[in-house]
């Protein structure tokens, strides 16, 4: 166990969660849904597993960060704890780059790291179009490290599998290779 | 004297008290970008067509089309002078001089002696960046006739101008009743344009959930107008939605959730990044806010809604109530001091 500063997933730790993030998002795609998986892992346990809800609500903004970072909340609520300090030792797994909303919530919620499969060529938050995971933005949250690139050319393989089914409110990734 | 004085400035708030100013694209805003040229006068006016002609040719001045090769310079004993080419592509010499600027083909004894000069790097976008540019060297302009008046703060009319007062009225209206319960003081309103109706209502609740920012707040109030929707904020009186006339309202033949389509957005405080993208994601049509924000994402740090990779613009403007705006904020800011 480390301090705040030294708080990183282990290879293992990224392994293991990255794999669990594919199946979500493998079981997403044969439901027709948006093929991201997306995990909030604290303390070896999973508090948060968001998937896409922008249909069903109606509300645009609902990523799968964002479900995934209410269910945080929630779970918290629940276990008597406070929000700001398990999410100081809380890492993200998704298999796609977070969008430049998700990851500028990513930091209001403090998370420190973010690890994901593929880039996000038309939304990313995380460098690809901007880079709001290290911007200088003093009233917005922490900054945070990301981990990129884990098994990304399945994460783009999925989403263009979704792509040619449907459905234009996936992030539309390019294959690219960098 | 004091009371009085401040009784009258409370009134004085009408909707010609503040103006509106469009916030445009970094091109549209940024200074002037100046390159430096070679240029000479012309002694023989008839030889200016020939000269013209063979000058483009020898040095084209690829990427500068907006550049007039040729300017007129009143009360000067040779009042036209031409562009010759730009220093970086001039050839190698020792002494600035005609002969070796131009090849022995072009016959050049109509043009004096060459000198330096400063010429706009870039076409012009605006009426400002227009006048800046032609006080060095004259350029062509395609001038957006919306966007001069709206620089000149002039593109709503009065009766445009009483209804954005009136919405961000209602847009500070909800940021005091948020702030009363412990909130930060930001308000939203989020109208249909085409039939002056408002469709939600809504005020920062980030007391409850650090993303429940006021324009979050709205996006999601406008998602329940529409039967969607993710949160409750009904404990919240002031955060409020147009249920759709039943008779009237259709869904939307696709199920797309692009539910702010046409719509605009009042906030009395420029949107951070995360509502600025929650904005793109919900194609908003307009966003209208008082007072920028030290982290704004469409102004002050970023421009969102000019951001080229992405797949929806949008408008923005701000100004409206600029000063109630910006006092809601300032209070908020000396609070927070006290506060940590
Ligand atoms: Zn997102
Ligand atoms: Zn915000």
């Amino acid at each position: 166990m480390g301090t705040e500063e030294s708080f990183y997933p282990s290879e293992e730790d990224i392994e293991k969660w990255m794999s669990r993030a594919f199946d979500m998002a493998r079981e997403a795609l044969q439901n027709g849904e948006v093929p991201v998986g997306c995990l909030l892992v604290y303390n070896q346990e999973v508090v948060g597993k968001g998937r896409n809800e922008v249909n069903e609500t109606k509300n645009a903004t609902r990523h799968a960060e964002m479900v995934a970072l209410d269910q945080l909340q929630d779970w918290c609520r629940r276990s008597n704890l406070d929000v700001r300090c398990v999410c100081e030792r809380t890492a993200l797994y998704v298999t796609v780059e977070p969008c430049i909303m998700c990851a500028a919530a990513l930091r209001l919620f403090k998370l420190p790291v973010v690890v994901f499969g593929c880039r996000n060529d038309r939304f990313g938050g995380c460098g690809s179009v901007l880079d709001v995971a290290s911007a200088d933005l003093p009233l917005t949250g922490n900054t945070f490290k990301c981990v990129s690139g884990h098994r990304a050319e399945e994460a783009v393989e999925m989403l263009k599998t979704f792509y040619r089914q449907e459905n234009p409110n996936a992030p539309k990734p390019k294959t690219r290779k960098d | 004297m004091e009371p009085q004085r401040k009784r009258w400035k409370g009134s004085e708030c009408g909707s010609d008290s503040w103006t509106v100013y469009p916030v445009l694209s970094d091109e549209q805003s940024q200074d002037l970008e100046l390159v430096e040229a070679f240029a000479a006068p012309v002694l023989n006016k008839k030889e200016t067509s020939r000269l013209l002609r063979e000058l483009s040719s020898l040095y084209p001045m690829s990427g500068l089309q907006h550049i007039k090769r040729v300017r007129t310079v009143k009360g000067s004993p040779h009042p036209l002078e031409v562009l010759l080419c730009l220093v970086r592509d001039a050839p190698h010499m020792e002494v600035l001089s005609i002969d070796s600027l131009l090849p022995s083909g072009v016959k050049h004894d109509a043009l004096g002696e060459p000198f330096r000069v400063k010429i706009p790097a870039r076409p012009p976008l605006t009426r400002p960046q227009f006048e800046q540019a032609g006080k060095h060297w004259p350029t062509s302009f395609h001038e957006d006739k919306q966007v001069t008046v709206a620089l000149r703060g002039e593109l709503f009319t009065a009766p445009q101008k009483a209804s954005m007062h009136m919405h961000m009225m209602s847009a500070l209206t909800a940021a005091k009743a948020g702030s009363e319960l412990g909130m930060d003081a930001v308000g939203a309103v989020v109208v249909d344009p085409s039939t002056e109706k408002v469709i939600a209502v809504g005020h920062d609740c980030r007391g409850d959930h650090p993303l429940h920012h006021a324009v979050m707040v709205c996006i999601d109030l406008v998602a329940r107008s529409q039967a969607g929707g993710s949160y409750y904020f009904d404990q919240y009186p002031a955060c409020t939605f147009t249920p759709p006339a039943s008779d009237t309202f259709q869904s939307p033949p696709s199920s797309l959730p692009y539910i702010c389509t046409g719509y605009d957005l009042y906030v009395t405080r420029e949107p951070c990044i995360m509502c600025a993208m929650a904005l793109v994601h919900s194609r908003i049509g307009r966003v209208f806010y008082g007072t920028a924000s030290a982290d704004g994402a469409l102004g002050r740090k970023y421009k969102i809604h000019t951001q080229k990779d992405l797949n929806h613009h949008f408008e923005v403007y701000r100004g409206v109530l600029g000063e109630q705006c910006e006092d809601l904020t300032s209070k908020v800011e000396v609070y927070r001091k006290v506060d940590y």
